[in-house]
């Protein structure tokens, strides 16, 4: 008998956790019919929404609606005011005199004013917080000031042309002083700023919701809400994009786009982002100490077929180290796709048929790395290179690769995209001597002066000039097999309107409207 | 048996431990740095040793193991490196979800395998026994992730009727559950099959039938009875194999739960949620093993436990 009660309780058990996982929870799916939400499928979940604590574009694209910077990026990466209505540059470039537009409040109801601007940069240039993008403002940012109300002064270390676009950086955004006051580091899961939308709730690994902050100075959204919905499956995203789970999917896989294409429930929009993608060549290593050599590399290389068939478009051919859409950019040339050439280089530079080289590349980071990898692969084999081949995780490439001189690799596949947007990170940290991420080990001090020269030229007609001599001396050096400029794609449902793609590989909804 | 139950339940706390080292010291040696992920691509030098010391990674290996023990033992796994969160809370919105996914999923393979199984040995060789054991061998060999997206194509994109991705309402889970659970079903299937037909064959069921007992009851109370206990064994076997097939059902349909989870931080060498979601996996699957072995005393009055 007292067996029987077991099995019993056994089988109840069951059936009450069956019906348990039928019983319906009170979380969002359903909606009521008035409410304007656009719900937008991301790869990745938003990690903190603390713009000065946090390094990934999935949590950028989240506080970029949350809060605003002095000044911003336009769609032509051209920078523009924001929360500062003007500025003047003093002491030869050294002084920096914002004047903030007046009346704005955060969404805790606290005005925005000079102090708090001060009060956000005390916080990132404090050594101690121990903030993740520290080190976007303290190599050149010595102080900031608060003279009046509505005037800031930013004191420099050394002449920084490119401090706008450091300010436009989504680390500008400005967090409400009391709000950092009463969240601390937990400022992340609560932020407030001064953005048209306002943060409404997180439900980790599930989403996160903004709504429209009514009391917004500038135009107010369309949209009442706004949900982050992190879907990391490409195929999935694509699924729910065109089920109509969610409206806007980012990224589409490379794969997708052409049978979404036909799809007249949605649209598929590529534009090309500020991320370049080359093969870096370790030039501290013989044969590649030998320019010839980086040369021949070059020519090796049938870019266009990359673009045209492993990316089926999604690409364009690099002409400079930059993207044409990074500030500071001017074409140079590219190396035509010639074997014979590459050939008598490599001859000419005593390279013997058969040397083995080493060819890296990350598996899953970029569009159709490995892929795009193995062409190039190809490509060396064709003009007599014998390739070892390697595809890496992502962690550990980029831990083997901080190990520059001691580790074996010789050719390594990457890409980079300056996220101020400008010239002087979208190079100096590549190529300077001895930069962190210059894992090409190239060592020019030409170079270096030329880099230093232009990012402490604050005029812009002059900084500029500087960089195309830069871009094209770069080129001639060749530390790089240069390849692509990376375009990117997003999905976005019939009805929904002004969606903002920025080259900055965010996707922005500040005028996104929906039927 | 109580006694039995509370000595295997004290054997955890070796097993933990055991296990903590373990997880700790292969999360560790994996190569990839957390504060090299974090600081991102573009970081500094400096950006990276500020934050490497924040973490505490800059600490020896062994140190580092006992800061985590010790936290451990007070029932504190750490903050998570991405979001800086107490692991403690990121798992407490998640451990539920991937259970609930994990039960639906063995409800699913066993109201389809049990009785899949007993038609088919209780009618060897007619045509249902063909089919179901036909339709059981591609189960088992079906990948759970390709059979994911075909059932979400089927249901979800043609035919409209459920979600394809989270994991707030029942209907979120009706998909994932059918695709976690039909290929254990294929597996119960053909085990509950070929056990019935050998304790079929056997003398007490000849016995009960000669008697003159009515077929319905010499299936289900003498034979089903006895031939259970292997069931019983694959199914607790299979319920750890439904945690880890969870991982991919749950990267599939975009569910929160803890499977999805550790694959992501695993990406993002977020030590301590590794090791947190480990240590709660090896949790679960030593308790269900714990359950599996008091059942079959439930099952079979022959075993004692002492």
């Amino acid at each position: 008998m007292r067996r029987w009660a077991a099995v019993f309780v056994c089988v109840a058990l069951v059936f009450g956790v069956a019906a348990g996982c039928a019983r319906k929870s009170g979380a969002p799916g359903v909606e009521a019919p008035k409410i304007k939400r656009l719900v937008f499928g991301l790869g990745s979940e938003p990690a903190r929404l603390d713009p000065q604590d946090a390094t990934d574009n999935p949590s950028y694209m989240a506080t970029e609606h949350i809060y605003e910077k002095l000044v911003d990026f336009d769609e032509k990466m051209d920078i523009h005011p924001k929360l500062a209505e003007s500025w003047e540059v003093k002491d030869e470039g050294l002084t920096w005199v914002f004047h903030l537009k007046k009346g704005v409040k955060f969404h805790d109801g606290t005005p925005f004013d000079a102090q708090a601007v001060k009060a956000n940069f005390d916080r990132v240039l404090n050594p101690d917080n121990k903030l993740a993008r520290h080190g976007l403002y303290a190599p050149y940012v010595d102080r900031v000031e608060a003279p009046d109300e509505f005037t800031v002064v930013f004191r420099l270390k050394q002449p920084f042309g490119a401090l706008l676009a450091h300010l436009a950086h989504s680390a500008g955004g400005i967090i409400s002083p009391a709000a950092l006051e009463k969240y601390g580091k937990d400022i992340a899961r609560n932020p407030v700023g001064t953005g048209p939308f306002k943060f409404k709730e997180w439900a980790p690994g599930d989403h996160i919701t903004l709504v429209r902050n009514e009391e917004y100075w500038g135009t107010k959204p369309k949209l009442d809400e706004l949900v982050f919905r992190p879907i990391p499956e490409g195929a999935s995203r694509v699924m729910a994009l065109e089920t109509g789970e969610v409206d806007v999917a980012y990224p589409v896989p490379a794969t997708e786009v052409e049978r979404l294409k036909g799809n007249p429930g949605l649209k598929v929009v590529v534009t090309p982002t500020l991320r370049v993608i080359y093969v870096g060549i370790k030039v501290t290593q013989k044969p590649f100490d030998n320019v010839k050599v980086r040369q021949a590399l070059n020519y090796a290389v049938d870019k266009k077929a990359i673009v045209d068939t492993v990316l089926r478009g999604l690409a364009q051919v690099a002409d400079s180290p930059l993207s044409p859409l990074t500030w500071g950019y001017s074409p140079t040339y590219t190396y035509a796709y010639d074997p014979e050439k590459a050939k008598q280089l490599l001859q000419e530079a005593g390279v013997k048929p058969g040397t083995r080289v080493k060819l890296w590349t990350p598996e899953g980071r970029y569009l159709m790395d490995r892929q795009t990898a193995e062409v190039v692969q190809n490509n060396l084999q064709a003009v007599g290179l014998e390739v070892d081949f390697q595809k890496w995780e992502w962690a550990a490439y980029l831990d083997e690769l901080d190990k520059k001189q001691e580790s074996p690799y010789e050719l390594f596949l990457l890409g980079w995209a300056p996220s101020t947007g400008d010239a002087d990170w979208g190079l100096r940290p590549l190529l300077g001597t001895d930069m962190a991420d210059n894992n090409a080990l190239y060592s020019n001090p030409g170079l270096d002066k030329m880099l230093a020269d232009a990012a402490a030229e604050s005029d812009r007609a002059k900084r500029k000039a500087l960089y195309a001599d830069i871009q094209k001396l770069i080129m001639d050096e060749a530390p790089w097999i240069f390849l692509h400029v990376m375009h990117q794609t997003v999905g976005i449902r019939q009805g929904v309107e002004g969606v903002f793609i920025s080259p900055l590989e965010m996707i922005m909804f500040h005028a996104a409207d929906k039927q | 048996m109580t006694q039995y139950a509370a000595r295997r339940l004290l054997l955890l706390i070796p097993i933990l431990i055991g296990v903590s080292v373990v997880v700790f010291l292969l999360v560790h040696l994996i190569p990839g740095d957390p504060a090299r992920v974090l600081a991102g691509q573009e970081a500094t030098r400096e950006d990276i040793e500020a934050i490497r010391h924040r973490l505490g990674l800059d600490a020896p290996l062994h140190l580092q193991y006992f800061r985590f023990a010790a936290g451990l033992a007070g029932g504190d796994l750490g903050e998570s490196i991405r979001t800086g969160r107490p692991v403690v809370e990121e798992l407490r919105v998640r451990w539920p979800v991937t259970i609930r996914l994990t039960v639906c999923a063995l409800v699913v393979m066993i109201l389809l395998g049990v009785p899949a199984g007993i038609i088919s040995a209780t009618r060897p060789n007619s045509v249902f026994d063909n089919t179901s054991m036909m339709a059981a061998l591609v189960g088992v060999s079906m990948p759970v992730f390709w059979l994911g997206l075909m059932l979400m194509l089927l249901f979800a994109y043609y035919l409209r009727l459920l979600p394809t991705a989270g994991s707030t309402t029942w209907k979120h889970f009706v998909l994932p559950a059918l695709t976690l659970g039909l290929s254990s079903s294929a597996i119960l299937a053909r085990l509950t099959r070929s056990s019935m037909l050998e304790v079929m064959g056997q003398d007490f069921v000849r016995t009960a039938h000669a008697k003159g007992l009515a077929e319905r009851v010499v299936i289900y109370k003498h034979a089903l009875r006895n031939a259970l206990i292997p069931v019983v064994t694959v199914v607790g076997l299979e319920f750890g194999s439904l945690l880890g097939g969870a991982v991919l059902t749950e990267t599939v349909f975009t569910i929160n739960g803890m499977g999805r989870y550790m694959v992501l931080s695993i990406g993002f060498r977020d030590y301590p949620v590794v090791q947190g979601a480990v240590l709660i996996f090896a949790l679960g699957f030593v308790l269900v093993n714990l359950v599996v072995d008091l059942t079959y005393a439930v099952v079979d009055p022959r075993i004692r436990y002492r």
